[in-house]
């Protein structure tokens, strides 16, 4: 068997069989699934779905028709309205806590619209646009039922570009989300696998264990090993979080049909695999040869956060790369190779690219890719053997 | 046909030169020994010829060439660094090193089984390799040398850790390896455990080679004309072909020094013609110490 696939396997195995990777991979849609618990349980004791009454002096909803309030959370009740002859009833039954708020519709409510909210405690959010669609339906109920559906519910605006195809709900959240989200799974999966696989390297030294396998196989044979054997870890808990997540978005979806799901890009996904793959191994294979060149893992572990560093970058010019795709910057970030992973995926989502830009950035990410493997397998076969002795960068580059 | 070739090699590290024009070569079916005190370039000789270090000068062949990744799987190596790796269990270690060595799974764990049994380490093989002591550690570090069955042991300082009953487990193992056939590099400054095994030597200090040939001729070319004898009578002071006389202990031991021209045989003749009971009569060949401490002082007189 090829020694490179025993290295990956070995790596992967190591790390993935063990119960702390397991219960890392695990609490992270723990922790998700707990904030939004804890968010929704806070959301439905807060939520005051009491009643609300109305009196009316206008004479305009004398028999009114009820709108079919849906409950806004689960485990609650949709809202009521209910009729009251005056305000002395309101008022008892508000002092009775019967209803949470009243509403009084004045005489010439036709005229100026003149409405009075009386409440003791501030009333829930949703009160008044409840009311108001109630007042609408009422006014509405003599006109032919789908003109009244349609004032009711007013147009789906969807933003399109001339140049092609793409388009744009304007209440499609998940086109911005998407990218956001996967620019933040990118930057955990490259931590966590950047610090197994440093750890992995400073190992053998700490564990004397690179004459046998130097040995044994290739310096390149290993770090290629190591590299990817590590990476695919990292990959492992970025897979699991993604379907564990997109079992929560159906879930989701299939309890709140109205939440939009955007058909996802294929193009967009094309492109986060064509620059995350590489940008993961360039990555990962400069704190690999950083781990061969530091003498402890601690040491190491310090610096390796300058790698991950330029990742977030992107984030900090969110705004500027949604808004202006096109600008300088944004083109400049999304071809610099340690803020490309994120950017362009982005940027993809907003324009058009043209063809050289991605070209050139993919291309530029899989040549260093490349190159920082070889770097880590000579800096492997140099600095390994140098017990508590760092290999300077000069050295690195000089002949063996 | 040589297994190992090794000409000429020199490596600097800065201004330290580590090995200096060192050449040896060392045949199909010997125990080599590759000898010097501490620091004196041997384990940078060791890893020059299995290809960790690239010489600055020099050249080596190994099995007729260059050290390739095929070549890599007949050869077992002992490093002086020791090291297993720490968090996983002991079996599953040695099948890892193993496999890496290019050993099919079923005939690797057989063999592992079979090494585990004999180390007694059949207790341990569910541990975790640091859970295991440093003498175990050693043990299972020889079997990953030795699993694969390979054609060249290089074996560097195999005794430090070791125990006198590890210790001559080891050596009758290099035995039993050597009379299949195997080739053994053995890298120690412990000259004194090799005298009996090593057929043929290299001796390196500061660098550089400083004696080098089969054991036997290196202790014909050191052997003085001493004799050492054992009896307890009290030997009269005037012996005739001897020119000088050393009791070295209250035991009864002395050293003869033999005029030149008189074999130890004559000189047997003559005690036993002075009618001295004797216990021991031997011809003192120097040990490898012994020869080494000649050689070095000899070179320091000389350099000054």
């Amino acid at each position: 068997m090829n020694k490179t696939w025993l290295i990956i396997k070995h790596e992967y195995l190591r790390h993935v069989k063990r119960k702390r990777f397991i219960f890392a991979v695990l609490s992270m849609p723990f922790f998700v699934l707990l904030i939004v618990g804890i968010g929704m349980l806070t959301a439905i004791f807060s939520t005051n779905n009491s009643p609300i009454g109305f009196v009316d002096h206008s004479g305009l909803f004398k028999n009114p028709v009820m709108p079919e309030f849906e409950a806004s959370l689960p485990f609650t009740k949709p809202m009521q309205i209910l009729p009251y002859a005056n305000e002395e009833e309101l008022n008892a039954a508000l002092e009775a806590e019967q209803i949470q708020a009243y509403f009084v519709i004045n005489e010439n409510y036709f005229e100026n619209g003149s409405i009075v909210l009386v409440a003791n405690e501030e009333p829930d959010s949703t009160v008044l646009r409840d009311f108001r669609e109630f007042l609408n339906l009422n006014l509405l109920k003599d006109f032919p039922k789908d003109i009244s559906n349609r004032l009711l519910e007013g147009g789906t605006v969807e933003v399109r570009s001339t140049d092609d195809g793409r388009e744009m709900s304007s209440d499609n959240i998940f086109a911005f989300i998407l990218p956001f989200l996967a620019g933040f799974l990118f930057m955990i999966a490259v931590q966590t696998s950047g610090g197994y696989l440093l750890q992995a390297v400073v190992e053998e030294k700490e564990n004397r264990t690179m004459e046998i396998i130097l040995t044994s196989s290739s310096p390149n044979q290993i770090m290629t090993g190591k590299v990817i054997g590590n990476l695919s870890v990292g990959l492992t808990q970025l897979v699991i979080w993604i379907i564990v997540g997109i079992i929560g978005v159906v879930v989701l979806q299939s309890n709140f049909p109205e939440v939009q799901l955007a058909q996802i890009d294929t193009r967009f996904l094309g492109l986060m695999v064509l620059t995350f793959l590489p940008a993961f191994v360039m990555i990962a294979a400069m704190m690999a040869t950083l781990g061969a060149t530091a003498t402890e893992s601690r040491e190491a572990q310090q610096i390796a956060g300058l790698f991950t560093l330029p990742i977030v970058v992107p984030f900090w010019f969110f705004g500027v790369l949604i808004e202006s795709p096109n600008s300088p910057l944004a083109i400049g970030l999304s071809i610099f190779p340690f803020t490309a992973p994120v950017s362009l995926p982005l940027r993809a989502a907003f324009t058009t690219i043209p063809a050289w830009q991605i070209v050139l950035t993919v291309s530029l990410l899989f040549v260093l890719a490349a190159a920082a493997l070889w770097l880590a397998g000579r800096a492997f076969r140099l600095g390994m053997l140098r017990y508590g002795k760092k290999l300077s960068l000069k050295e690195l580059f000089k002949k063996a | 046909m040589s297994t190992i070739s090794v000409k000429s090699i020199t490596k600097n590290f800065g201004t330290q030169c580590a090995v200096d024009h060192v050449s040896f070569d060392v045949y199909p079916g010997e125990i080599f020994g590759l000898l010097g005190p501490n620091g004196a370039g041997k384990t940078t000789s060791i890893r020059i010829v299995l290809d960790i270090f690239e010489p600055d000068s020099g050249e080596v062949t190994v099995f007729d060439g260059p050290m390739t990744e095929a070549k890599k799987n007949r050869i077992g190596y002992l490093p002086e660094e020791r090291g297993l790796y720490q968090d996983i269990p002991l079996e599953y270690c040695l099948q890892y090193l193993a496999s890496l060595k290019g050993m099919d799974k079923e005939v690797s764990h057989k063999r592992i089984d079979a090494y585990l049994e004999r180390f007694d380490l059949n207790q341990a093989r569910k541990k975790k390799v640091k859970e295991l002591s440093k003498g175990m550690q050693q043990k299972a570090q020889l079997i990953s040398t030795l699993v694969h069955e390979p054609e060249l042991i290089i074996i560097d300082e195999p005794f430090t850790a070791l125990d006198p009953v590890n210790t001559q487990m080891v050596k009758d193992i290099l035995k039993e390896q050597r009379s299949k056939g195997k080739t053994i590099v053995m890298c120690t400054h412990q000259m004194h455990q090799v005298e009996q095994l090593c057929d043929r030597l290299v001796l390196i200090n500061q660098g550089k080679s400083v004696l080098y040939g089969s054991l036997n001729e290196i202790r014909k070319n050191f052997t003085g004309n001493v004799v050492e004898v054992r009896t307890h009578e009290t030997l009269p002071e005037n012996i005739p072909g001897v020119t000088a006389i050393r009791h070295t202990n209250q035991n009864g031991d002395y050293m003869l020094t033999v005029e030149e021209g008189i074999t130890p045989q004559k000189l047997l003749k003559t005690l036993i013609n002075l009618d001295i009971q004797l216990e021991q009569f031997e011809i003192a060949s120097p040990t490898l110490d012994e020869i080494f401490i000649k050689i070095v002082t000899k070179r320091d007189e000389g350099n000054e």
